[in-house]
């Protein structure tokens, strides 16, 4: 070859090279060759885009093993996959973690090619590297998500397991038997107590029908009322009453509760039954009652002896006049009328307790019944002026030695606690549709925090007992009575200041209150 | 002639103030404490009026006093029935008493009623 020819040979090759440098450097892709002759593979060349990348310059590149991208990131399992393919002579793709001049992480997609010689040895490694950071944080960030879901999956598992349990636990430590009934009135579940109580085992009884258990023994006819007529159109239903004798356990009171689930979803439409077993408590009342009766009837039997010699030793007196006797004869007959009150009180309580106070309704002339309630209290009390203002005017339709009894009741309480005092006013007023009875007096008073409290049965304020005996009784009866003829008792007081007790009573109990007088 | 008045109780104390109350007043009185004992006395003695307690054992007062209206020669003697219990007074004239008494009750109360239901005879 002439030289002529060979440097027009060498200018064509030399322009070829700077095109291909040009197209190299066009490329976004980083691209570098090492040449695997020398020793520790260095790279002799890198295009614009590596530099790019990697923020180094190509003087602090070339030269260079690749190693210094991964910096102290040595334990990179693509490493091993990429020696692996080199050894082999293989092309080889990985990602792998490098790191720039400024020591910020960029995911590296790196194509390393082999340039064999014609003997077949490696002369040269092509890489090609591609910063894959975005694609490889978002494929990371969802598989971060994804654990993070799994996890929250199994953690919410995990709590409504526990849920379950819990609430399984609840249900089987309620000392009352539930059922869970299905639409169609199948046993779905029934709790520890259930079983207990009516002998059955769980076997016996989830699946089938809630009228067929047990030979049928559940098919009561009131419970079926409770479930096919009452239940669909009121939800929930409270305290019904049923009673039946069991074959086995025999006679039950039980006192029902169902509910039927109205939330859409699985459940809707279970009912939930809780049975609460109350034929023991019945009969400890009964019994209470049957005593409380029998032993007022046992004392006020003596009572009536003691009472008619009083009477008639009062006789006795009044004819020999000797007056420390006649005040002590007078004031054991008061005691007497005391202790046989008392007595009274106390079968009160215990009728109001069980329900079974009777009211005997009929109209009478409510003003004159206050008036008569206050003449008595005055005749009985010489310290105090009871005054009577205002009016009703109506013809309350109630039972009136109860009401009276109120009245008699308010009015001694406030002579009784109020005995510095010597008046003591009583209102009368209609309100609406209510009549309205006011007790006023100059008393003790009474606290706040005991306003509600003195209407509790065997309630007695604070520090009074010992000058003012009294057994609790008396406002816990009248506010009793009051609520059994829809009415309410209530009180406003202050220590020290006295006391207004005041009560309502609805007036549509009155028969026509214009057209009586 | 004075009134001839049976008191029937179980309790000697009653039995005992009535009988003084009421003799006191001038009636003749016949106090009885056993209610079995009550047929045989009113067989013998013919009483105007009876005082009947009613919570009495063996043979309570009602049951004593539906016998004497099922007798033709008893069914209309005046019987005026004293009990302490809460609901005697309906027990008593259910079963077809005269007139009721609460106890303890008032000694004017007894003797008015005690003249109120002789005259009415």
């Amino acid at each position: 070859m002439s030289d002529e020819k060979k440097n027009t040979a060498d200018h064509i090759v030399s322009k070829d090279v700077e095109l291909l440098k040009k197209a190299l450097d066009a490329s976004i892709s980083g691209i570098i060759i090492t040449d695997n002759n020398q020793p520790d593979n260095p790279i002799i060349y890198c295009n614009a885009a590596f530099e790019q990348i990697t923020g180094y310059s190509r003087a602090e590149i070339i030269g260079h093993n690749c190693r210094f991208l991964q910096k102290d990131d040595r334990n990179q399992p693509a490493r091993a996959q990429l020696r692996q393919d080199i050894a082999a002579g293989n092309n080889s793709v990985i990602e792998i973690r490098n790191y720039r001049k400024d020591g910020t992480l960029f995911w590296n997609e790196l194509n390393v090619s082999p340039i064999k010689n014609s003997s077949g040895a490696v002369d040269y490694f092509i890489g090609v590297q591609n910063d894959v950071t975005r694609r490889k944080n978002a494929e990371e960030e969802l598989k971060s998500n994804q654990s993070k879901l799994e996890q929250r999956v199994a953690e919410r598992t995990q709590s409504l397991r526990e849920n379950e349990e819990y609430l399984a636990s609840i249900v089987q430590t309620v000392r009352e038997s539930l059922i869970v009934l299905s639409p169609d009135y199948k046993v779905i579940f029934v709790n520890d107590h259930f079983k207990r109580t009516f002998k059955v085992s769980r076997e016996e009884t989830e699946g089938r029908s809630l009228f067929d258990l047990g030979n049928g023994q559940w098919d009561i006819a009131e419970l079926r009322r409770l479930l096919e007529q009452i239940l669909p159109t009121n939800n929930p239903v409270i305290d019904f009453e049923v009673s039946h004798d069991f074959p086995h356990i025999g006679k039950k009171l039980m006192l029902l509760n169902a509910h039927r689930i109205e939330l859409e979803g699985q459940y809707k439409d279970r009912i939930l039954l809780a049975i609460e077993d109350i034929t023991e408590r019945r009969a400890i009342e009964q019994r209470k009652d049957d005593f409380l009766s029998i032993a007022s009837h046992e004392l006020k039997t003596p009572l009536t002896t003691v009472k008619g010699h009083v009477q008639i030793i009062n006789r006795l007196t009044a004819q020999s006049g000797d007056e420390k006797l006649k005040n002590a004869v007078s004031k054991t007959s008061l005691y007497v009328e005391r202790l046989n009150n008392l007595i009274s009180e106390l079968l009160d309580v215990s009728r109001i307790q069980s329900g079974s106070i009777e009211l005997h309704k009929q109209p009478f002339d409510f003003d004159q019944m206050v008036k008569e309630a206050a003449d008595s209290i005055r005749q009985a009390t010489n310290s105090h002026e009871i005054t009577i203002s205002g009016a009703t005017d109506s013809q309350f339709n109630g039972d009136e030695s109860h009401i009276s009894q109120v009245i008699t009741n308010l009015l001694s309480n406030a002579v009784k606690y109020s005995p510095e005092a010597q008046q003591v006013k009583l209102h009368l007023s209609t309100v609406g549709d209510y009549l309205k009875v006011a007790v006023t007096d100059q008393g003790v008073g009474i606290s706040r925090d005991e306003h509600q409290k003195v209407f509790e049965r065997f309630y007695r304020v604070k520090n009074i007992q010992q000058r003012f005996p009294g057994m609790g009784i008396g406002l816990y009866v009248c506010a009793e009575i009051i609520k059994n003829h829809g009415g309410t008792l209530w009180v406003e007081s202050e220590p020290g200041k006295g006391a207004t007790f005041s009560f309502t009573l609805p007036l549509d109990q009155a028969e026509g209150a214009a057209d009586v007088r | 002639m004075s009134a001839k008045i049976l008191i029937c109780d179980d309790d000697e104390g009653i039995l005992d103030l009535v009988d003084i109350v009421l003799a006191e007043e001038g009636f003749q009185t016949i106090p009885e404490v056993n209610s079995l004992n009550v047929a045989g006395v009113i067989d013998r003695e013919h009483p105007d009026l009876i005082l009947l307690d009613l919570w009495m054992p063996v043979l309570s007062g009602d049951q004593v006093l539906k016998s004497l209206r099922d007798n033709p020669a008893t069914k209309a003697l005046p019987v005026i029935v004293i009990s302490a219990s809460t609901d005697g007074k309906a027990i008593a004239m259910n079963a077809g008493a005269t007139d009721f008494m609460a106890k303890p009750f008032d000694l004017d109360e007894l003797v008015g009623k005690v003249r109120q239901h002789l005259s009415q005879q």
